[in-house]
């Protein structure tokens, strides 16, 4: 196999391969800004020089040529090469900065010049504390600068688009926002303009950048030049805990962060998947965080005359529900589960009922056709469609549900807003006891009678199965009123917690929802009927039924942390479409 | 050195009134070598013509001196993907407008080039791109180029001999860095004239990842030379190792600045005082910057015996680029240069390359503050280590053309520099 030799070390490789990646993929590191994994290689920031050569091999024998101490004779190449666009050939040598002063000083060289036209304003820099230029100049930079003439000015404040801020003073032209419009959203509406250091990135005139993927500029924007227009300003990265979640506004589950303080979301960032996302995510996935925080329903609600909804305590809804329940036969109960909630919801959400007589729980896929593309938006609106069909709910139309709604006494809604999305009107259960799982006010509450407050994806732990019949976990990102994250496990094993920092306010109780996870509710429900119904945890659903479901055997939460989710055998054709 | 000169005739652009119309120029010879090759393509085969070129040694007068047929052998075999020449008429670095001369006065000699060229190529398409500034010079080769498809010397069955080839003039809109070879085929594509990361080289992944070559517009002009009269003859004219005539290109402050067609190798001495008349006023030398300006100046005292060939230059201290001869004076204000020609290089880095972008910037605002007295002698030797910095780097070769006149003509005018420095606080105290 052919060999290379990086700083002193041999390591065979394979196949076309630059020298930056696979220093990467060892582990060890050079410093660089342009390069990204999944698009093409400009080498133009020029911060991941290194020095490199190549053995002598003697023409004939296809040995290495000795010199006259008994060493490989070395030739080096004339000048420093950027590591990111350095094919890796048989033989080849070398240095990063970690053992060629050529290649530390080349690297310091550039950093200085990064900086001398750089406006230095950190402390008001949304990047800092994640800035690879920030992180690079500590770690490889010269210090202090030589730099005493005039810096150039640049606009500041541009609102490229909709969701994205510039401030072109901050830019490296390492141009990574124009080659994603260019090659990973397609959108090309971004091109560097001007010339030399008055260069800065923008849009064609009267153009606005209103690409569906616009954020994903801000993720790779090796500095603070990009925005993100909402995030600007809120939070300092340090401040944040991150915790792994999967994004629940369509159907392709794109990996993400949840990033809170104080128990709010207050940014959405992908998470690298390259089953699913690579680094990528809708900007409308990145919205979501406003659901997590607005417009929760918190406590237990009744509805009073007309619209107006009264809250009450969990026993009295408890009590409130379970009445209902008794007053009616099983078969005048309707069971409406969710393509919006996770697999561990629907399915003891489904087997409540069923234990108490009721027949299998209906849902309807929430497709909005045309809507997608053939990247990560998806026509399905919904994160768990295959979900419910994994679990063998009862797949209907908005037709179905509306002569089933119109047959039953009782309708329960698990997590889902059919009458805003007009799969049913407020007048069709107008006339019938309704009663929602719910996670946010909606036009659904609203037409309810019971409202009980659940958690979303970002306060519990539990699963979604993608489009692709992909099946992949959350986990909870911020407490909830009940949350014990002491003896929560799963907020510990989610979060890459900051907790006991100075800024980990986690004491705060205003932005805690009064909810519990739908299963949690429905224990209390049994014990108030008398139903052998316990979980303690969505881990034990989830056992019971990768018991139970034969593509879910062997899955466990385990897995789908090691493998980034886990690939069910499900026909293709049968999760796509409708 | 060139002993004879005063009786050469000028090859490239000869003296025949009118010659960039084609009937004169086919009065004239004109388009004999390309009927002498396609006429007999079994003697004249697509690497018989290259080897031949090969053999003449023609030094590309782009500025990087590189053997014109050498080049041509690196495009790959023929396969099913189309094939370009680039001809490179951008013409942008100041003190270099000799191609602008071929346009106005002997287009056809170069079309001619251009298609013995892409016929040795195999090339089917010719691209010339020449700078937006030079567009009068652009409609008179676009008027040659029509002449040249009536008489059939363009186009589908060049001459009946079952050959192809277009060949399309366009412009730029004003960039130097265009002129770079890579950069133009980007603004050939229409895109932001950036250059392009090597390897791939422009042989393997040329315009739209096609094979393609460039090549100057003055080292095409030569190759019908070549084809006529052979590489042999070729070889004999001009200094060992740099052959042929040149287009040597004399600015600055002489008598009779202009493009003069002299063999290469003429004596620094004989083109500023004899071809060019002398120095302006009587006044004495001062230097010269032999190439274009990204070629190191060279004092007045580095030019004795100095010819005009990439041996004799190199040894000197400097380079033949373009032969764009900048003649300087005795009163000339050094620093006042360096800050214009570092001005130049800023306003045309493309900005792509971090030491290039901020670098280029960085020695003109230092240059500039030097240039207002109010500079220190600490910041000539930061303008040193700024082009340290810059040179061997990056993408294509402008920070390194920005780099070298910096170095040189501080080191070579060391005097001149400090005495516009203020004092430094501690030489005061
Ligand atoms: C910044 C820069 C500008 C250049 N400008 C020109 C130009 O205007 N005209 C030109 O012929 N070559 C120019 N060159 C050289 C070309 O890159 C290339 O070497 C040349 O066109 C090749 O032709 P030749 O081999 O026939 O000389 C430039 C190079 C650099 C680095
Ligand atoms: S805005 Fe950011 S991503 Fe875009 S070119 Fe500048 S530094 Fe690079
Ligand atoms: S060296 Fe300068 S001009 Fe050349 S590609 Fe880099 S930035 Fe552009
Ligand atoms: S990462 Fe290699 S040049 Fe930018």
């Amino acid at each position: 196999m052919p060999e290379v030799f990086i700083d002193n070390e041999r390591y065979e490789f394979e196949g076309d391969q630059m020298a930056l990646q696979f220093i990467l993929d060892l582990g060890m590191e050079v410093p660089f800004f342009c390069y990204h994994p999944s698009m093409s290689i400009p080498a133009n920031c020029r911060q991941c020089m290194v020095k490199a050569g190549q053995y002598i091999k003697d023409q004939e024998t296809g040995e290495y040529e000795l010199d006259d101490d008994g060493n490989r004779k070395i030739r080096w190449f004339p000048k420093m090469q950027t590591s990111c666009a350095l094919k890796l050939s048989d033989g080849m040598v070398i240095q990063t900065q970690e053992t060629s002063e050529e290649a530390e000083r080349a690297q310091k060289d550039t950093l200085e010049f990064l900086l001398i036209n750089h406006p230095l304003d950190c402390p008001i820099c949304d990047q800092a504390g994640e800035c690879p230029l920030q992180i690079q100049t500590y770690k490889y930079g010269p210090e202090g600068s030589r730099f005493e003439v005039k810096k150039v000015h640049k606009p500041k404040r541009v609102q490229l688009g909709p969701r994205v801020t510039l401030d072109a003073e901050r830019c490296i032209n390492c141009t990574r926002c124009v080659r994603f419009a260019d090659e990973i959203s397609g959108s090309k509406q971004l091109t560097i303009v001007s010339r030399g250091d008055k260069n800065y990135p923008m849009t064609a005139p009267s153009e606005t950048f209103d690409d569906p993927y616009s954020l994903n500029t801000v993720d790779i924007c090796p500095v603070g030049a990009l925005t993100s227009t909402d995030f600007r300003f809120k939070a300092r990265v340090w401040e944040m805990n991150q915790t792994p979640s999967i994004d629940i506004t369509n159907g392709k589950g794109c990996n993400i962060d949840l990033w809170t303080r104080d128990n709010e979301v207050l940014r959405i960032t992908p998470r690298h998947n390259s089953e699913v996302n690579d680094y990528w995510m809708p900007d409308e996935g990145r919205k979501a965080f406003e659901q997590f925080n607005n417009n929760r329903v918190s406590r237990p609600s009744v509805k009073l005359d007309g619209d107006n909804h009264s809250n009450t305590s969990w026993n009295n809804a408890i009590e409130t529900f379970a009445e209902a329940l008794e007053a009616h036969a099983p078969q005048e109960l309707l069971l409406i589960g969710s393509p919006h909630a996770s697999v561990e919801e629907n399915y003891a959400f489904n087997k409540f009922f069923n234990l108490l007589g009721a027949s299998t729980a209906k849902f309807i896929p929430h497709l909005i056709s045309g809507y997608g593309d053939d990247f990560l938006i998806t026509d399905d609106q919904a994160p768990n469609t295959n979900g419910c069909r994994l679990i063998s709910l009862e797949e209907t139309d908005s037709a179905g549900i509306k002569t089933a709604v119109a047959e039953a006494e009782v309708v329960i809604i698990l997590a889902d807003d059919l009458v805003g999305r007009e799969a049913l009107s407020a007048d069709d259960l107008s006339a019938k006891y309704t009663v929602s799982l719910a996670t946010n006010k909606t036009l659904t509450t609203r037409a309810s009678d019971l409202v009980i407050p659940i958690t979303c994806v970002a306060e519990h732990a539990a699963s979604y199965v993608n489009v692709d019949g992909r099946i992949q976990r959350s986990f909870p990102a911020k407490e909830t009123k009940y949350t014990n994250r002491r003896l929560n496990l799963e907020m510990s094993e989610g979060r890459l917690d900051r907790y006991g920092t100075n800024f980990d306010n986690w004491v705060k109780e205003e932005h805690k929802i009064d909810c519990l996870p739908a299963w949690e509710f429905l224990n209390h429900l049994a014990d108030r009927l008398g139903l052998e119904f316990q979980y303690d945890h969505s881990r034990t659903i989830f056992a019971e039924l990768s018991d139970q479901i034969e593509s879910l055997r062997g899955v466990t939460y385990e897995r789908m942390d090691d493998e980034q989710g886990v690939q069910l055998p499900i026909e293709q054709n049968e999760v796509t479409q409708a | 050195m060139i002993e004879d000169w005063k009786s050469y005739e000028p090859l490239l652009i000869p003296d025949i009134p009118n010659l960039h119309k084609i009937d004169v120029y086919e009065e004239n010879d004109g388009y004999s070598a390309l009927r002498t090759v396609l006429n007999d393509q079994e003697k004249w085969s697509r690497t018989d013509v290259t080897n031949e070129v090969k053999a003449a040694n023609i030094r590309g007068r782009g500025g990087a001196g590189f053997n014109a047929g050498l080049k041509w052998s690196f495009m790959p075999e023929p396969d099913d993907r189309p094939r370009y020449l680039a001809c490179n008429g951008d013409e942008s670095e100041p003190g270099t407008f000799k191609d602008r001369n071929i346009f106005e006065f002997n287009p056809h000699i170069f079309i001619e080039g251009a298609l013995i060229a892409a016929y040795a190529m195999s090339v089917d398409t010719i691209y010339v791109y020449i700078r937006g500034e030079y567009i009068d010079w652009v409609h008179i080769l676009e008027q040659a180029v029509e002449e040249a498809y009536d008489r059939g010397y363009l186009g589908k069955d060049i001459l009946g001999k079952g050959i192809d080839i277009d060949l399309h003039v366009t412009y730029g809109a004003g960039a130097y860095i265009c002129g770079e070879e890579t950069g133009m085929l980007e603004s050939l594509e229409g895109k932001r004239g950036y250059p392009r990361v090597k390897p791939p080289f422009p042989a393997q992944k040329g315009l739209w990842g096609n094979p393609t070559t460039i090549n100057n517009i003055e080292t095409l002009a030569n190759v019908p030379l070549v084809i006529n009269n052979g590489a042999e003859w070729y070889q004999s004219i001009g200094a060992e190792g740099h052959n042929g005539p040149v287009l040597y290109g004399i600015s600055g402050h002489v008598n009779k600045p202009g493009v003069y067609e002299y063999p290469a190798g003429m004596s620094v001495e004989d083109l500023i005082y004899e071809v060019a008349g002398g120095i302006r006023g009587g006044k004495k030398l001062k230097a010269l910057i032999p190439g274009g300006t990204s070629t190191p100046v060279l004092r007045a005292d580095q030019l004795e015996g100095v010819s005009m060939d990439s041996n004799s230059l190199r040894d000197a201290g400097s380079m033949m680029g373009t032969a764009g001869m900048v003649v300087m004076d005795e009163d000339t204000d050094m620093v006042d240069l360096l800050w214009r020609i570092s001005h130049f290089f800023h306003h045309e880095s493309c900005g792509q390359c971090t030491p290039c972008r901020e670098g280029t910037g960085w020695l003109e605002k230092v240059l500039l503050k030097i240039k207002n007295g109010e500079g220190e002698i600490k910041d000539l030797d930061l303008l040193l280590d700024v082009t340290t910095q810059m040179e061997g780097r990056t993408i294509c070769a402008l920070a390194d053309a920005a780099a070298w006149p910096v170095r040189h003509t501080i080191n070579r005018f060391r005097d001149e520099f400090e005495a516009r420095c203020k004092k430094s606080v501690h030489a005061v105290a």
